[in-house]
């Protein structure tokens, strides 16, 4: 059975009500390096069936990873329990309930070969990294992983929709015996596209940059940033300002800012779950089909993402953001963001005229301070360097940035024309792979409040 | 089940160095309401079998759903032939360990999911009413969730346990909002609720509607709180705070994975190397850090861990100086130890086990109440429940900002103030220490949002802390 047949087994083990199924089946794998050596690897196969019934207005949902009949009757009659009690507790809800689903459009978004989960692709991915990193008398550290995921929604009102996606990540630190390191990685839909020596020579190099490390006091710094620090930004950004749940109850960061000026003009974000380089996706939890949505045009704030739920309080439509079905408990959430690239050829075309900046390669333990203000914190991580005179001179200390994402934003001067798919890759729960498209950019005045070693 | 589990590793006996396998069945339960109405009612149920297995020095871990016999083989299948194809490694031998034999249940005097769900939703609604008396509050939550996780391990050394860990507990959290100002303010803790092994009983005891109105007029009082005033000052942690600096500074620098630099690739590594033991200063004399696997109530509490080790006690920092590790058999051997500390732990079937904290706490010292700790002070901030976290990736360089602070002078609480926040150097922060709150302050802080590990791995941990004070901190940084 693919997941659709399971989401539409566990439809008419519910066979009365208003109700939805959401269905994954996760197939990955996992291997783990540190100093040179694996340390774990881990394959799963699971499934993840969500029913959630709506009685009266009011939710129920439950979950099971089993798909056996016995099971989904269970899992479907406790769901209808759960909206049945809380139904009782008040007058009528507000939930919309589910329509049909329609079939999802098609996309390029699997790759029969990263399908296969082959281990000893990974394998040689690993060879290939420790050779490169010992050659240069470096550890390296990272992981490589591929995963094949099946998608499917159904609900108790008609049809049905499905999709089977890949993705695959690289990512190698190298670490040098001074204790300086340096980071690169790769993702998309093809673990072809993995290629782990080039992966490392980038790490490498940057463990291997020469000098002693300079040390900025804490203030206000031109910076230009790769494309995964960007992303780590912009991911807050969903979590503070795009998040539609958020916008919808007063909290959000766009609240009355819709149609205002929020960021440089050089800054378009949208929502592209179609775009190239991302990890395509046809439709949401709610089997809302996915369409490419802008968020920030010319620096001006267009709108905000939702679910059905988020959509109702805010009394329009879903924009196919639900990341569980009848709304994560923290909202919606875009997962194909993409930042369009501006008109610097290089990072080194993109550090010219600052005469005294930091350059980051990504951060770390980003988190949010105060949502309403986008403000963030953040320390940089493998690879921060001091730029003087238009180009990156030598190590710098690791800075802590705390600073509001669309005040940065708002200080853009320039982006890259290309543009990279990163991620964390965290995978959390069960495997939803997601990552940002980002170019590279320089901003100004960027606020670092303490150097951290 | 245990058979199946016996005759699995009696198959991956002549075939991997070491291997264990563990079925783990996980029940759920989380209700809350949102804004006077029911928002989530969920329940999920899984269960499934990991497999673990050690060949050429190389781990190999292949975790599928259900109980299937033939499913549970390809597993084993999966998991050797991943272990065979990565390069040779020159992992230690494990530590030695008597098997782990025998059953074991958590305490819970009333079962939580026996209990009506219309009964618990009552109680959210109360709670709920309770947040609402403030007209600027935007946003009330209030939560209830239940966890029971039952388990049963083996090994190729002989080992065949089971256990079952009950949870449960709750929250409630009242978000003011005018203009660009909003300010959250939430009880007991701000990590995902509160929750303590135990039955339904543990949520009854967290009073939530007699804590709610407090919540609300707190949170709606910060809009017109002047901002946290910065420079160098003294500095008092409410328990919840000390809970997270613990956490984030102590527990997950002395996990020896890290330390080790086997979580380089994510989580990072640590300042503290792994020769320390009886040499680092980590504090001053008042800093006595315990991680006990035993404590009644605690989310790290086990009878065994996740590779059959039983749950034991372990000293991290005694009178400042570091005495111990967070370890595994593996980590615990590639430093010479003569034992594990028992804290091998994964999130459901479907991941490995990684070392992970028990219940890590800061003992409590002899300062008496926190009256009495403000009392001392001529000059001061009171921080009180974590709203932003962020550390370096060495544990070293930490910011921290609370819902809530209150300025001290003269040894009295003065204004409540909005944003406070401090930052710090680890070993400098806790060497100015210099009073810890006495055991009648002290309780158990749950954080539910401990993220570590590739696939990423959530899992639930309890600090034991009571308030403290630091001199000469510098605040208002944020």
């Amino acid at each position: 059975m693919n997941a659709l047949d399971v989401a539409e087994a566990a439809i008419a083990a519910a066979p009365t009500g208003d109700v939805l199924a959401h269905v994954t089946h996760e197939r990955s794998l996992l291997l783990r390096f540190a100093n040179n050596r694996p340390t774990q690897a881990t394959a799963i196969d699971d499934v993840t069936v969500e029913l959630a019934v709506v009685v009266d207005g009011h939710l129920g949902r439950a979950a099971t990873n089993q798909t056996d009949r016995e099971a989904l009757s269970s899992c479907a009659s406790r769901a209808r329990g759960a909206a049945e009690a809380a139904a009782a507790t008040a007058a009528s809800g507000e939930h919309p309930g589910f329509q049909a689903v329609e079939p999802a459009r098609t996309h390029q978004g699997h790759d029969a070969e990263t399908a296969a989960l082959e281990p000893a692709l990974g394998g040689a991915a690993l060879a290939t990294t420790f050779e490169t990193a010992e050659r240069r008398q470096l550890e390296a550290h990272g992981v490589w992983t591929v995963a094949e995921d099946e998608h499917a929604v159904a609900t108790s009102a008609g049809g049905g929709t499905f999709e089977s996606t890949t993705d695959a990540l690289m990512k190698v630190i190298c670490i040098a015996p001074s204790g300086r390191s340096g980071y690169a990685s790769s993702m998309g839909v093809a673990a072809s596209g993995l290629e782990a020596g080039p992966l490392a020579e980038r790490a490498a190099a940057k463990a291997l940059v020469s000098g002693d490390s300079a040390e900025l006091p804490p203030g206000a710094y031109p910076v230009v940033m790769e494309p995964r620090a960007v992303g780590s930004l912009l991911e807050l950004l969903g979590d503070t300002a795009l998040n539609g749940l958020a916008h919808a109850e007063g909290r959000g960061a766009l609240v009355d800012r819709l149609g205002q000026q929020v960021a440089a003009p050089a800054i378009n974000l949208a929502d592209s779950p179609y775009f190239a380089s991302t990890l395509p996706r046809a439709f949401d939890a709610e089997g809302t089909p996915k369409r490419p949505l802008p968020l920030i045009q010319d620096g001006v704030a267009r709108a905000v993402a939702h679910d059905l739920r988020s959509g109702a309080l805010a009394e329009g439509p879903s924009t196919g953001h639900a990341l569980e079905p009848g709304g994560a408990a923290d909202g919606p959430l875009p997962a194909n963001l993409v930042l369009a690239g501006g008109g610097a050829a290089s990072l080194d075309e993109l550090c010219a005229p600052v005469e005294r900046g930091v350059y980051v390669t990504r951060f770390w333990y980003e988190n949010v301070v105060r949502p309403k203000e986008t403000l963030i914190t953040a320390v940089t991580r493998d690879g921060t360097f001091l730029i003087e005179n238009g180009r990156v001179m030598r190590p710098l200390r690791n800075l802590r940035l705390t600073d509001s994402v669309l005040g940065i934003l708002s200080r853009v001067e320039d982006l890259s024309a290309s543009q990279q798919l990163t991620s964390h890759g965290e995978f959390y729960d069960r495997r939803f792979a997601y990552g940002v498209v980002s170019p590279a950019l320089r901003a100004g005045s960027v606020r670092f409040t303490d150097a951290t070693g | 089940m245990r058979d199946l589990l016996r005759d699995l590793m009696d198959a991956a006996a002549t075939r991997a160095e070491y291997a264990d396998v563990r079925f783990v069945r996980t029940q759920s339960e989380r209700l809350s309401t949102r804004n006077r109405a029911v928002d989530q009612v969920d329940s999920k149920v899984t269960e499934g079998i990991g497999i673990r297995v050690r060949v050429g020095g190389a781990w190999g871990f292949a975790a599928v759903r259900g109980t299937g016999k033939a499913d549970a083989e390809r597993a084993l299948e999966r998991a050797l032939a991943i272990a065979a194809t990565q390069p040779r490694s020159r992992g230690a031998a494990l530590t030695e360990e008597p098997p782990a034999v025998g059953s074991y249940a958590s305490p819970a005097e009333q079962d939580p999911f026996a209990v009506p769900l219309e009964d618990k939703l009552a109680i959210l609604a109360g709670a709920e009413a309770a947040l609402r008396s403030e007209p600027e509050v935007a946003l009330t939550l209030a939560r209830f969730q239940a966890v029971r996780v039952d388990k049963l391990f083996a090994s190729t050394e002989g080992a065949l346990c089971g256990q079952v860990l009950t949870e449960c507990g709750g929250g409630v959290a009242a978000v003011a909002v005018s203009g660009d100002e909003s300010h959250i303010r939430s009880f007991p803790t701000s990590h995902g609720d509160h929750m303590e092994q135990g039955g339904f009983e543990r949520f009854v005891a967290l009073d939530l509607p007699g804590e709610a109105p407090r919540v609300s007029a707190e949170a709606v009082a910060l809009l017109r709180a002047p901002e946290c005033p910065s420079g160098r000052t003294t500095l008092i942690l409410a328990g919840e705070q000390v809970g997270v600096q613990i956490h984030e500074s102590v527990g997950h620098a002395v996990e020896l994975d890290r330390v080790l630099g086997w979580e380089a690739s994510y989580a990072g590594t640590s300042f503290v190397p792994a020769d320390a033991i009886g040499s680092l200063r980590f504090g001053s004399e008042h800093v006595n850090v315990t991680a006990d696997a035993t404590h009644p109530g605690g989310l790290g509490s086990y009878r065994w861990d996740d590779e059959g080790v039983e749950g034991h006690t372990v000293p991290i920092v005694r009178e400042g100086v570091l005495t111990g590790f967070l370890s595994s058999r593996e980590t615990a051997a590639e430093i010479g130890l003569e034992r594990s500390g028992g804290c091998m732990r994964a999130e459901g079937f479907g991941r490995q086990p990684i070392v992970r904290m028990t219940n890590v706490s800061l003992e409590p010292g002899d300062a008496g109440t926190l009256a009495d700790l403000i009392a001392d002070v001529d000059s001061g901030l009171l921080i009180d429940t974590n709203r932003s976290w962020s550390i370096d990736d060495r544990r070293l360089h930490f910011q921290f900002e609370g819902e809530a602070g209150w300025e001290i002078e003269n040894g009295e609480l003065g204004r409540l103030v909005r944003n406070p926040s401090y930052a710090g150097v680890t070993p400098r922060f806790w060497a100015a220490c210099d009073a810890v709150c006495s055991e009648s302050e002290w309780h158990l802080h749950a954080l539910l949002d401990c993220g570590k590990g590739e696939p990423g791995q959530m899992m639930h941990v309890s600090h034991g802390a009571a308030p403290a004070r630091f001199r000469d901190v510098e605040v208002g940084v944020a």
